[in-house]
């Protein structure tokens, strides 16, 4: 059994993630993980589970190809900072790191 | 309407004989788009100043069309329809878009679509609630929702869309269309929105099956910019579409069909079941064999959760770079965690927060391998599951989703006890990359109902080839909205 998914956590991981949540929010995502859990109860059950290989692709038949190092024209810093609200010249601007 | 209900043959010959000018077409679609985004709400943006494109013999020359709007369209607003990118304006074509372009078709709107692909309602977009073509009290489903309404309320003969879970093929159940998503990697995924990148597919919605093939030849091939993209330059889907279909072989899976699976159906979850056997009919009829399988219960209970915790994690990860910093709007804020946060809580909804929480829990060291290694290691139970199927049967055939489209106050898109297999069991094409293709085979209440085809990787000519069959025997192909109505 996994450990109890509480608000408090939720709120931390939220927090993690740079993200505030109501309560009406905080609520929502235990009420969600409650069903998942159990259901991962149940995958957990089935016969050696544990064995099979966990599967992140797709497809498994992708062909690599290293293409040759040519060099390309890259993107412009003007194009890179056209959707920058905050910027001087070549630069993104942010508020002071360090005080 | 004088054009737009039209298939893309029949418009690409309107215009090579002259009887109608590109112009024409154009002042149509956009006249339409107007009222159908007064009706339905189904754009983010509508073009102005459109550029008519030379009409030759690609069948997509001269033609309208619509872009959901996670393609990245270069000097064109592309929100995902999230706050977090509400002006958002990419420098660059996502690689499906430049080959539209390439082929001659004339983007008309950037279609409204669940925040970044993440919802299945059409109500998280940030320009509010997408509704039904059919009946406005009713939802599209997404997260293809305006590409959806759009083409069913025959703005243009397609819109593309892209589908994580279901979002290409439920909505084209609910709005009575047809909706296809290619094998995995056919499509490049380059420019579009990542949301949960090994399950994202790009796709088409349109009226008839033949309209799917014509857009798909368009949009695939392999792309330097994208490693899991593929070459297909020997399938062509358009003239795979021969319409014999004697001697293959269908199933359907008892433990998603059999109304004695649910014990409180309503009588539109049973006339939904009965018309889906009545399609099974129409398919022995034209000479196709359909069998009825059994899949493991447990295995196919545990898809949807499977489901929620891969895609979670994976978006929680490709959307950590929306910060508000270095593109989206910047927020307020006495330092730069302040202004991430800011941003980030204001602009996304809270079916994206909820969801990035998950995604976060699962993938903590602590709790990786009970939920996201496992819910991977049950991935490939169910893939494994069906490509064993697929040794036997050219594609498995499914009803979409448990009756028409849900009314909309009663939305909630989140997983609820009673959420069966019946709603969430088009995943399993995105577990396994399988191509996939949803077509109209009735109506229930007045509303249009789908089937779904589903077959192996790579055999898309095939699973085309059987829906472009089935599709012959009913009458819904290429129907409009508000049209003939059907009881």
């Amino acid at each position: 059994m996994s450990t109890k998914f509480t608000k408090e956590m939720v709120d931390d991981y939220a927090d993690k993630l740079l993200i505030g949540l109501t309560r009406e929010e905080n609520q929502m995502v235990l009420d969600e993980f409650e069903i998942i859990d159990e259901t991962i109860n149940t995958i957990n059950e089935i016969e050696g589970i544990e064995n099979v290989e966990p599967m992140t692709h797709t497809l498994d038949d992708f062909v690599y190809e290293l293409r040759e190092d040519v060099a390309e024209e890259s993107v412009s810093i003007d194009d890179l900072l056209s959707n920058c609200d905050m910027n001087n010249g070549r630069e993104v601007e942010v508020p002071k790191v360090v005080e | 309407m004088k054009y737009m209900n039209k298939s893309i043959e029949e418009l690409h010959e309107l215009l090579k004989e002259g009887k109608v000018t590109e112009r024409e077409l154009i002042d149509e679609s956009l006249e339409l788009s107007k009222r159908v985004e007064e009706e339905n709400n189904a754009f983010v943006t509508i073009l102005d100043n459109i550029e008519e494109k030379e009409v030759t013999d690609n069948l997509l020359s001269g033609i309208p069309y619509g872009l959901k709007d996670n393609y990245s369209t270069k000097g064109i607003l592309s929100t995902g329809s999230s706050n977090t990118l509400k002006d958002y304006v990419p420098f660059f074509n996502a690689t499906a878009v430049e080959k539209l372009n390439n082929a001659g078709a004339v983007l008309i709107n950037k279609t409204a679509m669940d925040e970044f692909g993440m919802g299945g309602t059409g109500t998280t977009c940030h320009t509010g609630v997408v509704t039904n073509p059919w009946d406005k009290i009713r939802m599209c489903a997404g997260s293809s929702s305006g590409s959806a309404a759009a083409v069913a309320a025959g703005v243009y003969p397609y819109a593309t869309g892209s589908d994580t879970g279901d979002s290409i093929r439920k909505p084209a159940a609910y709005c009575g269309i047809v909706g296809y998503k290619p094998t995995y990697g056919m499509i490049s995924r380059y420019g579009l929105f990542p949301f949960a990148s090994s399950l994202d597919h790009l796709g088409v919605l349109t009226r008839c099956v033949k309209d799917s093939a014509i857009v798909v030849d368009e949009m695939k091939g392999i792309d330097k910019n994208d490693m899991t993209s593929w070459d297909s330059s020997n399938i062509h889907l358009r003239e795979s579409l021969t319409g014999d279909v004697k001697g293959k072989k269908l199933c359907y899976v008892k433990e998603i069909c059999d109304i004695n699976n649910y014990p409180n159906a309503t009588d539109e979850l049973k006339e939904h079941l009965d018309n889906f056997m009545k399609t099974i009919e129409k398919a022995k009829e034209i000479g196709i064999e359909v069998d009825e399988v059994s899949v493991d219960k447990t295995l196919l209970s545990a898809v949807p959760a499977v489901y929620v915790v891969i895609s979670c994690a994976e978006a929680t990860s490709n959307m950590s770079n929306l910060t508000g910093i270095i593109f989206g709007p910047r927020a307020e804020g006495k330092n730069w965690i302040e202004m991430v946060k800011n941003y980030r809580t204001q602009g996304f909804s809270p079916l994206i927060k909820r969801r990035f929480v998950i995604g976060s829990y699962v993938l903590q060291s602590q709790n990786q391998e009970r939920y996201f290694r496992n819910a991977q290691r049950v991935r490939r139970l169910v893939v494994d599951e069906w490509k064993n199927l697929f040794k036997e049967y050219d594609a498995v055939i499914l009803p979409v989703g448990s009756g028409p489209a849900k009314h909309l106050d009663g939305s909630k898109d989140i997983l609820t006890k009673d959420t069966e297999i019946l709603e969430e069991h088009l995943q399993i094409g995105n577990f396994g990359g399988f191509p996939s293709i949803t077509i109209p085979n009735g109506f229930i209440s007045n509303m249009p109902v789908g089937v779904n085809i589903t077959g192996n990787c790579y055999d898309d000519e095939n699973v085309l080839n059987i829906a472009y069959a089935l599709e012959s025997t009913m009458p819904y192909k290429g129907q409009i909205a508000g049209g003939e109505k059907h009881e």
